[in-house]
């Protein structure tokens, strides 16, 4: 009896309070959208303000109306178009080629513990160099062209991925393990049903950071030496104290790096349907 | 007794590594299982239950000692030994079915038949409906259904269980112990339970084998002499509370002698 009067009481007063405009407005996703909106206007517009009285130098900051000039005629002339496809290119080839390269290597420590504890430290050396640093070696062993962009996107996608792999591997569950050898599995059978799926997801949560690595490595290499590529527009308009077109580049990068973050979330979706499916247990906190 | 053993345990010796030298949990087990047994083994926490049931599933190797399996001596029973523990063991990113065929798909049995046969399984056991769904939106309950399932389909000698319904709430636990003794029925299956449950073993087995000292030995093996087909008149039956009073000694002796050393 108790019991029910208590929980009539809560459901009463959580009724009453309801929630607040302000918590409605951003709750929904139109409301947000349209908040997140105004405050990329209201930032430009201040931007713009600031630079037409003089009260920041549009010459170090750029003038948002002139970056936006700047686009358009970068647009028109394509070779906007030409950089970002370039850059997109390398970062693309060089995030597929390191992950796929990294989480294979990682994945195959599982099979032997001994060699995996040999080599464990030697990972965490190379990982706990900046990779970046690797750089100029990488142009003088590959070029100026594209595959010194790829090598450097792959050096560093790749080790974040071993890791990675190699540390979820060896957590997966002993248990399911031990289950597939009672059922007669060998050991290829338990890496396939068992270790590779249960890697997976630690695997494809890198995805979002590599991505990243992925353009850093590309941007990076074209900083150093090259023809095409967005870093190479940057680099080269700034050197020329071309603010406004550093902007565009910056920008660019920007929306890159935004668009492929929502690739790889859909593609997650795609690969673990089961970790999509709603559970009764879980809360909202 | 040893003409009718469908599998003997024979002077079964376990040691594990420990910080200073070796641990000796299993000190010299024997014990009989017979054809269409079920014996649970019971005997206090550290005893060394889990580790039993791992040498005789072929997981872990025993350090002496011999496994006689229908006459013949064998390292252990992988693949002939259905296995279900406290956790349903379910592969989270396989569903339902997915889940069941498990163990045909290890097999190499064809795909169609297996499935008919898994289909035929979730049917009876009230999972039709259910077969595409993953693992993590079903209740505690029917996953452990599910690996009931999974166990039965393979058509396994012995099962194993290791407390497999100790995280269920008490109802689906009486339901499910009744569904596991049905199905041992049915399947004319022979059942090996680890259990710290002195009232499921005597509910469920034909015998309890009691472990006890350091390192463990077979302390004694109890003949239940019920005859009821379900779980829940088991409970009630009057020769119950006398088995269960014994074993309840049985075990309390131990704790009393192992506290005074």
């Amino acid at each position: 009896m108790t019991q029910s009067i208590s929980i009539d009481k809560t459901a009463s007063a959580s009724a009453k309070v309801g929630k607040p405009a302000t918590a409605r407005l951003i709750g929904s996703p139109w409301g947000r959208a349209c908040i997140q909106a105004a405050g990329v206007v209201a930032f430009f517009a201040i931007w713009e303000l600031a630079s037409r009285l003089g009260l920041v130098s549009a010459f170090l900051v750029g003038s948002p109306a002139k970056i936006f000039q700047v686009l358009m005629q970068s647009l028109t002339s394509g070779q906007l178009l030409v950089d970002t496809g370039y850059t997109l290119f390398e970062a693309i080839l060089g995030f597929v080629f390191g992950t796929v390269v990294g989480s294979a290597c990682g994945l195959a420590l599982w099979y032997s513990p001994l060699i995996a504890r040999l080599i464990e430290p030697f990972v965490v050396a190379i990982n706990s160099v900046p990779k970046i640093a690797f750089a100029p070696i990488v142009i003088l062993w590959f070029g100026t062209g594209l595959i010194s962009k790829v090598a450097l996107a792959v050096s560093l996608t790749a080790i974040v991925a071993l890791i990675a792999a190699y540390e979820a591997a060896k957590e997966a569950d002993p248990d399911l393990q031990a289950l597939l050898l009672t059922l007669g599995a060998d050991k290829h059978e338990v890496f396939y049903k068992v270790v590779v799926p249960f890697t997976l997801p630690y695997v494809i949560s890198t995805f979002r950071i590599n991505v990243g690595f992925g353009l850093v490595g590309a941007v990076v290499g074209e900083f150093i030496s090259s023809e095409k590529g967005l870093g190479h527009m940057i680099f080269t308009a700034s050197s020329l104290y071309d603010l406004n077109s550093v902007w565009v580049g910056l920008f660019v990068l920007m929306l890159i790096g935004f668009v492929l973050y929502f690739a790889i979330d859909m593609l997650e979706r795609r690969l673990l349907p089961w970790r999509q499916a709603t559970s009764a247990s879980t809360l909202r906190v | 007794m040893t003409l009718n053993a469908q599998l003997s345990l024979k002077n079964i010796k376990k040691s594990f590594p420990s910080k200073n030298g070796s641990v000796e949990v299993l000190g010299g087990l024997t014990f009989d299982i017979h054809e269409r047994d079920f014996v649970s083994i019971i005997g206090p926490s550290g005893c060394g239950k889990t580790t039993v049931f791992n040498v005789i599933a072929g997981l872990l190797d025993p350090d002496g000692g011999e496994i006689v399996y229908r006459g013949n001596p064998v390292s252990g029973l992988r693949g002939k030994v259905g296995y279900m523990m406290q956790k349903d063991l379910l592969l989270p990113w396989r569903t339902v079915l997915q889940n069941v065929l498990l163990g045909p798909e290890l097999k190499r049995m064809p795909v169609a038949e297996a499935r008919d046969m898994a289909m035929e399984y979730l049917n009876t056991y009230g999972l039709a409906g259910f077969e595409n769904a993953y693992p993590r939106t079903l209740s505690g309950g029917m996953r452990q259904r599910v690996a009931l399932i999974r166990t039965l389909i393979n058509d396994p000698d012995i099962i194993l269980l290791d407390e497999p319904f100790s995280a269920l709430d008490y109802q689906t636990r009486l339901y499910l112990e009744g569904v596991l003794m049905e199905a041992v029925e049915t399947f004319h299956k022979t059942v090996v339970l680890v259990t710290h449950d002195i009232d499921e073993a005597v509910a469920l087995s034909k015998r309890v084998v009691v472990l006890g000292g350091r390192p463990s030995t077979v302390k004694k093996v109890y003949d239940v002499d019920i005859g009821a087909r379900t779980p829940i008149e088991a409970r009630s039956d009057p020769k119950f509370s006398g088995y269960f009073h014994a074993l309840c000694a049985e075990l309390d002796i131990q704790t009393q002698t192992r506290a005074a050393a």
